[in-house]
């Protein structure tokens, strides 16, 4: 989801809420209402959130199962090419045993899959990005503790500032703040 | 003399090798340091004739308790690597034992006596010459009275020449000789019968059956290799009756366990049985009486031998003499010649009158050359005290021992393989003796030193050429002198009687001295080969054993290693127990080194034995020996049964084809004796290193091809075995399978291969043996080598070091230098180009190698035979060294 | 209901209990009483590798035919328990089970420090440790490769692999956490700290989706890749034809066998955590009562190993089978194996009584018991089988020198600093999935969750 440009003063505005069940129903409401650019935070990832949002993102288990293609190609490949390079006998054995390859190829298997999903899941999430202007909301902080947050971008074509707000304040959050772009324009 | 050269010899080749050498002298007296082989090299102007990397081959000779034992040796850059059997030698036939095989390192040992001592403190030879300069005015004076000369036993015609002119120019001088395991009483029983002594030599080819009384003729000792090639020839039926277990003991079909006490019963059994008059009857056992029976059937049978052991009564020497006569041996398997040792004036009391006399002060001076009184007689003769009383006393040896710091002068004397000298084979052949290599320390022929004390200034070669008025070059190049052996003698027996002594009763326990294994009379105490080579029937390394019988362990409740105090009169000897399955139950055997300062005989009945509670840790290859139900040594009951299982061969995969040449190796297991050659052959060829007594307890020995002894069946009378155990080069090797980096991999020419520089240590190789064949270098065991033992190293085998794996590898640098000789010449490797160094050493031809895929090859043929097996068939892993099993005699 | 306390049952209160401990750890002087120890085995680690560097393998009590003995054992032994966190991270969390959630975080963290520890023995046992590398493919001057039919070559894949999957799969599970105290920290120190390593998680609903991906797909390969681990160490061992070692039960039973000594440590360790740091709310006696079951569970499972393993010996009668499986049973080391059968399967059994389940001192000595005999178990198959092996000749007394022990208790000291830097610096509790499973039970509670 692209965010709001340096240029634009304001970043967005959020709403913070105490449970989660307000939180999926103000998404829910949100959605309905028709914004689109709009982000839920919570401290623990909740079912169904996501789906609320429109997220419908699979790129990472296909990239999961790319991975492992790629780590169980490489490792067999690998133990074929090598025993062909320079082959040698090893205790009368034939020179390329799939039963004796298997095991490093499902290692590799493994460490393709993991490897590939770890790093796309936080390529996708555009981690780690240390800096982001919803952190200068102080009361943000407890996003990880025990408060669940929605914010509707400021470049959401339904954006307004008062209407947007005032949208907000119909949700009945404990408070609604004003998130402001923390990057400078060029 | 170089083996391989045609047209005449140029003695300047002789001082072309010694710029060669004289470029690794070591340290002397003026501090100069050892120059590094790697130095030696390169050369500016390279000697004539010496290709680098090429090797010479010399005839020699090294010496063992007088005689000579003929040797090839193997130069390389102008110093002796290996030491091989003289194929040509009428006596051996190529046979070596492994007291020849360790001779290399007794050149090259770093503890060698390096310079002279005086009083315990480095000196001169210019002093030492001086010094006796003044000696042999006062000796000139006295024409020689108290003036000795003590040596060990001497065959050497150039050293007896001296000898006699020493007696021409001083007639009071009287020479001695200490040579503690001896052939006299033999001498003494020839020289009551026939009228004057003879020495007897026995051909152990020639019987159809031998009849042993206590008489280890296949066991260690200067005569083993001449006796155990014959032996092997046609191998025939041995009957031993002995007290405690031997290597010839192992070989016989029927093997009889009695005190030594009982061998006079049993001769005088024989004797009566083959038909000798005179002979008292004798009381036996029910046993002995079975035993007796049939060796005398067997002798009966026509063409047999009666032998008895040499440390054995004169008279009871006489009484077997007598049996061989009656059984017409005479001539046969048993011939007599003139003495081949000379005989001191006293004869066997020699050493007894020299210390009578040099108590009684009637010795002034005693000049002992390569002979180690203090370390090697008697304690009762307190020789100690004895020399004393000498007033100017001089010992020249290789090391500075105890003798040496007891005399007032100590000289450095040259090895073998650096000397000029000559002596006499067991058989009588004579042989000179040429170096390899000029000495690099500052030591002296006992030639020379003999010379000098007469006031000469020759070399010690122009003293033995003088010995040696034709032939000179003739013996050079094939090791020995033709037809030199002294005549065979037919004797006739003047004196029939035969007064034999009174069998002591015995009760309690009696004592049996037996040379060690390994050290001999101890004289090889500073041989790190022969001290780390186990003895055979024990595996004890570095120090020998107390042998006790089962029978007598379990009343004692004693265990191995448990120490024990042996009593005799006032005198005490601790050691080490070993149970020895098989032993009398009576019987403590112990080795001669330890009997010196504790016995004064062969045997001694009548000694307390006693724990002292304490244990001692033996420094053995092999703790457990009993073969229990496996059957790794299988013994058939004829030559034509199959040892191996009839199994299905099934194999996952393919049989394959194996192009030739594709090796192999054979091993009869009917014809190891268990002697060690070809293990010291193989640490000299393979630069194997010593890891000393703590490490071997802790089971970290080296060892590339070991002996492994089993006992098998009841523990009172078992049958012992002997089997070598090389890699066994399986075809479907788990080693390699296990080796994670292609350390262990497989040639195509059927080896298996240890890549050094490529092992990481990851010890899987050695997990998955079945047979533990491999070794690992735990410790930097090489790197640390003093220079001398660098320069023994075979160029030819990388040298190991720490943290990687070592095993056997047929010889694999034999194989390549054979190969690529046959490319150049480009034809084939013909069967017997490639022998082992192992295969090369046996003195009983037991290992055969060669190309498995030519059935015309020696050892196709005898992997052809339905003896043949191999060890573990059931571990699958197709071994390409294999067995033939023992056949039930 | 949910497995934590009802006092717990909030979200702030979870949070302030978990997070806190990294951010103001509770009893300092306790925490460096334990530490100060673990720094001095860890430097008796130093010591005992220096050495062993210095001089060579001989330095330990090694021998032909006993070329692997402890050094072999110590690293099954080790990465064998690591493998019960990778269980209860992966597979729990696949089977649902949200009482897995108090456990999980310190149980991987174990995990993480049981491969590094066990990981260091087949670097420092190499002849020429310097040369390790070439365990690994790379081309190179020599054109050598290494050789893929070795189980070596597969144990550095993979133990190379586990130790990869797990130092991921545990640090995405702490990310969200680490962002926990990078919001509550005070300290500036400690706001970097874990501003830098929680790479700046936000918990938005779509990273949260993604996050979900990922951490489920992983935890799903992770369950077969600890089987595959362990049986690929066990293929050590019986890939060879060494009696007593070259059984098809061995896969199997070493995997049944790491799983217990695993669970077995994680009780010890959730013992121990819940008293010192007043956890008993969010490791409950219920946590207490699954973790013995599981540890009772995979110890009977390891019992049927050592059954089959005794039953094919005695069915196939092969005679070298049978002296090995005799000498196990009355030889110079029938200690370990007896050792092996009492600790791991008699204290066991009391663990089929509730009451023993959830008492902590009980499960606590119960636990140690199964580790004790795990360990016995391990030296025993190492030093039974080879020491003595096919042929008599080769029969060799082993013990263990004085460095094999200092290094063991080396690596026992490179974990225990491991962990207690863990114990102290990082949330070990996985504080979310608590509040997550809190939140989904509430919502089952209350009929479908939907708006």
């Amino acid at each position: 989801m692209r965010e709001p440009t340096p240029e634009q003063r304001i970043f967005g505005l959020m709403a913070e809420f105490n449970r989660p069940e307000r939180l999926i129903e103000a998404v829910r409401r949100t959605r309905e209402a028709g914004f689109e650019r709009v982000d839920a935070h919570s401290p623990f990832p909740i079912e169904g959130l996501a789906e609320e949002l429109g997220f419908h993102d699979q790129r990472v288990p296909w990239f999961t199962l790319l991975g492992a293609i790629v780590g169980a190609g490489l490792g067999y490949l690998m133990q074929v090419y090598t025993n062909h390079a320079f082959p040698i006998d090893i205790g009368n054995r034939p020179l390329v045993t799939p039963a004796a390859f298997m095991l490093i190829t499902f290692e590799l298997m493994v460490l393709g899959a993991v490897l590939f999903s770890i790093i796309s899941m936080l390529g996708f999430n555009h981690l780690p990005r240390l800096n982001h202007p919803l952190f200068d909301v102080d009361s943000f902080r407890l996003a990880s503790t025990d408060k669940f947050f929605l914010v509707v971008l400021s470049n959401d074509p339904k954006f307004d500032q008062r209407h947007t707000r005032a949208f907000l304040h119909s949700l009945d959050p404990v408070r609604v703040d004003q998130v402001s772009q923390t990057e400078e324009p060029e | 003399m170089e083996r391989e050269q045609a047209g005449p010899p140029s003695f300047n080749r002789r001082s072309l090798l010694q710029a060669m050498a004289a470029s690794l002298a070591l340290a002397a007296a003026n501090g100069r340091r050892a120059e590094a082989d790697e130095r030696a090299l390169p050369y500016v102007n390279a000697p004539e004739y010496v290709v680098p990397g090429k090797p010479k081959w010399y005839a020699t000779s090294v010496r063992f308790a007088g005689y000579l034992q003929p040797v090839l040796g193997k130069s390389i850059a102008g110093r002796p690597v290996k030491l091989e059997g003289n194929d040509q030698h009428p006596a051996t036939g190529g046979a070596t034992d492994l007291f020849m095989q360790a001779a290399l390192l007794g050149l090259y040992d770093p503890d060698r006596s390096q310079v002279p001592l005086h009083l315990g403190q480095p000196a001169t030879w210019a002093a030492f010459d001086t010094d006796v300069f003044r000696r042999t005015a006062e000796i000139d004076r006295t024409q020689g009275q108290g003036f000795r000369l003590l040596t060990g036993a001497v065959s050497s015609p150039t050293l007896l020449r001296q000898i006699g002119d020493m007696q021409k120019r001083w007639p009071g001088m009287r020479w001695h000789v200490t040579e503690p395991i001896n052939e006299d009483e033999r001498l003494e029983a020839t020289g009551r019968v026939f009228g004057r002594p003879l020495q007897m030599l026995p051909d152990f080819s020639a019987p159809a059956a031998i009849v042993s009384l206590d008489d280890d003729f296949l066991g260690p000792g200067p005569r083993q290799a001449m006796q155990a090639r014959a032996w092997s020839k046609r191998q025939p039926r041995i009957f031993m009756a002995e007290p405690t277990p031997s290597a010839t003991g192992t070989r016989a079909g029927e093997r009889l366990i009695v005190p030594s006490a009982r061998v006079q019963m049993l001769a005088q059994a024989i004797a009566l049985g083959v038909g000798v008059t005179g002979v008292a009857a004798a009381d036996l056992t029910a046993p002995e009486k079975k035993w007796v029976d049939d060796a005398v059937g067997a002798l009966g049978a026509g063409n047999g031998l009666v032998t008895l052991g040499a440390l054995y009564d004169p008279a009871l020497h006489a009484l077997v003499l007598l049996i061989n006569e009656r059984l017409g041996s005479f001539g046969k398997a048993l011939r007599f010649t003139d003495p081949i040792l000379a005989a001191p004036p006293d004869g066997k009391d020699s050493l007894a009158v020299l210390v009578d006399d040099m108590k009684a002060g009637r010795v002034t001076t005693l000049l002992i050359l390569e002979a180690e009184p203090l370390q090697a007689t008697p304690a009762a003769l307190d020789f100690r005290t004895a020399l004393e009383k000498v007033a100017f006393s001089v010992h020249g040896g290789l090391y500075a021992d105890a003798t040496a710091n007891a005399c007032h002068w100590h000289l450095p004397l040259q090895h073998e393989l650096e000397s000029w000298t000559d002596g006499r084979a067991p058989d009588g052949t004579a042989a000179i003796v040429q170096p390899l290599i000029r000495p690099f320390l500052n030591v002296r022929s006992s030639h020379v030193v003999l010379d000098r004390w007469l006031g000469g200034t020759a070399s010690d070669h122009d003293l033995v050429q003088a010995s040696w008025h034709t032939g000179w070059q003739e013996a050079l190049l094939a090791g020995f002198v033709a037809d030199s052996a002294p005549a065979a003698v037919t004797p006739t027996v003047r004196d029939r009687t035969v007064p034999l002594p009174q069998v002591p009763s015995s009760d309690g326990l009696v004592v049996e001295v037996r040379p060690d294994a390994t050290q001999w009379d101890g004289r090889y105490v500073h041989n790190s080969w022969l001290q780390e080579t186990p003895k055979p029937l024990i595996q004890a390394t570095w120090g020998n054993v107390i042998l006790v019988s089962p029978a007598l362990a379990r009343e004692r409740r004693m265990e191995n290693g448990d120490e024990l105090s042996l009593r005799f009169g006032n005198r005490e000897l601790l050691g080490a127990a070993w149970i020895m399955p098989g032993q009398e139950p009576h019987t403590l055997t112990i080795g001669v080194p330890d009997s010196f300062g504790f016995l004064d005989s062969w045997r001694q009945p009548g000694v307390r034995l006693e724990k002292t509670g304490k244990t001692r840790v033996i420094a053995s290859t092999q703790p457990m020996q009993d073969m229990g139900e496996f059957d790794y040594v299988r013994t058939v009951e004829s030559g034509e049964e199959a040892a191996a299982h009839p199994k299905d061969d099934v194999s996952f995969y393919p049989p394959r084809k194996w192009d030739s040449p594709s090796w192999g190796m054979s091993i009869d297991l009917d014809r190891c004796i268990g002697c060690n050659a070809c293990s010291v052959a193989c640490m000299a060829e393979n630069n194997v290193p010593v890891v000393g007594a703590e490490l071997v307890a802790h089971g970290r020995q080296m060892h590339w091809l070991r002996i492994d002894h089993y006992t098998h069946g009841e523990a009172n009378a078992p049958r012992h075995h002997f089997q070598p155990v090389p890699c066994m080069q399986c075809e479907q090797a788990p080693c390699e399978m296990g080796c994670p980096v292609n350390a262990a991999v497989h040639s195509p020419d059927g080896l298996n291969l240890q890549v050094y520089n490529r092992c990481i240590g990851t010890r899987t190789c050695s997990a998955y043996c079945p047979y533990k064949v491999r070794r690992f270098n735990w410790f930097e065991y090489t790197g640390q080598d003093p220079d001398s033992i660098r320069a023994m190293r075979n160029p030819d085998v990388t040298v190991r070091s720490r943290g990687v794996m070592e095993k056997c590898t047929y010889c694999i640098q034999r194989i390549s230098g054979a190969r690529i000789a046959a490319k150049i010449a480009g034809r084939p490797i013909q069967d017997g180009e490639v022998v082992t160094a192992c295969q090369q050493a046996c003195p009983t031809q037991a290992i055969v190698f060669g190309d498995i895929t030519d059935p015309n090859s020696a050892v196709s043929k005898r992997k052809a035979s339905p003896r043949n097996y191999s060890l573990l068939e059931e571990a699958n892993t197709r071994p390409r060294t294999t067995y033939l099993a023992r056949v039930r005699k | 209901m949910s497995d934590i306390a009802p006092s717990a049952r909030d979200f702030r209160r979870v949070t302030d209990e978990i997070v806190d401990i990294s951010l103001h750890y509770p009893d300092r002087r306790a925490w460096w009483m334990c530490f100060i120890p673990a720094l001095l085995l860890l430097l008796s680690f130093i010591v005992s590798v220096t050495v062993l560097f210095w001089y060579g393998v001989g330095m330990w009590g090694n021998n032909i035919p006993m070329g692997w003995a402890l050094a072999i054992s110590n690293y099954i032994f080790f990465l064998g328990i690591g493998h019960a966190g990778t269980l209860i991270s992966a597979l729990l969390l696949l089977l649902a089970q949200h009482w897995r959630n108090s456990l999980n975080r310190f149980a991987e963290a174990m995990t993480l420090f049981a491969v590094i520890c066990g990981s260091l023995y087949p670097l420092v046992h190499l002849g020429r440790p310097w040369l390790f590398y070439w365990m690994a493919p790379y081309p190179n001057t020599m054109t050598v490769w290494p050789q893929f039919k070795s189980p070596l070559t597969w144990d550095f894949f993979a133990v190379l692999t586990y130790l990869i999957v797990s130092i991921l799969f545990w640090y995405i599970g702490i990310v969200p956490d680490l962002a926990s105290a990078r919001d509550r920290a005070t300290r500036r120190r400690y706001q970097v700290f874990f501003g830098l390593f929680a790479l700046g998680w936000r918990g938005s609903a779509r990273h949260w989706a993604r996050w979900r991906q990922s951490y489920r797909l992983t935890a799903a390969i992770a369950v077969p890749l600890v089987v595959s681990v362990h049986s690929e160490i066990s293929m050590l061992l019986a890939a060879g034809p060494i009696n007593g070692w070259n059984s098809t039960v061995f896969p199997p039973y070493f995997v049944a066998g790491a799983a217990f000594s695993g669970f077995a440590v994680v009780s010890m360790i959730a013992v121990v955590l819940r008293h010192a740091l007043g956890l008993r709310d969010l490791v409950t006696p219920r946590h207490l009562d699954l973790l013995a079951k599981l540890t009772l569970l995979c110890g009977l499972m390891t019992a049927y190993g050592y059954w089959a393993e005794t039953f094919d010996t005695l069915y196939g009668s092969d005679p070298q089978e049978l002296e090995t499986m005799r000498d196990r049973l009355v030889g110079v080391y029938a200690w370990s194996y007896w050792g092996a059968v009492f600790c791991n399967f008699v204290p066991l059994q009391l663990l089929w009584w509730y009451r023993v389940r959830i008492n902590p001192v009980l499960l606590f000595l119960i636990s140690l018991s199964c580790v004790l005999g795990m360990w016995m178990e391990r030296y025993m198959l190492l030093v039974t089988t080879l020491y003595r092996d096919w042929l008599v000749s080769s029969w060799q007394r082993y013990h263990p020198s004085i460095w094999d022990w200092s290094l063991f208790a080396g690596v026992l000291g490179v974990f225990f600093t491991l962990f207690l830097l863990f114990v102290r610096f990082l949330p070990l509790i996985s504080a979310f999935e608590i509040k997550e499973a809190m939140f989904e039970e509430k919502e089952r509670g209350e009929g479908t969750g939907h708006a």
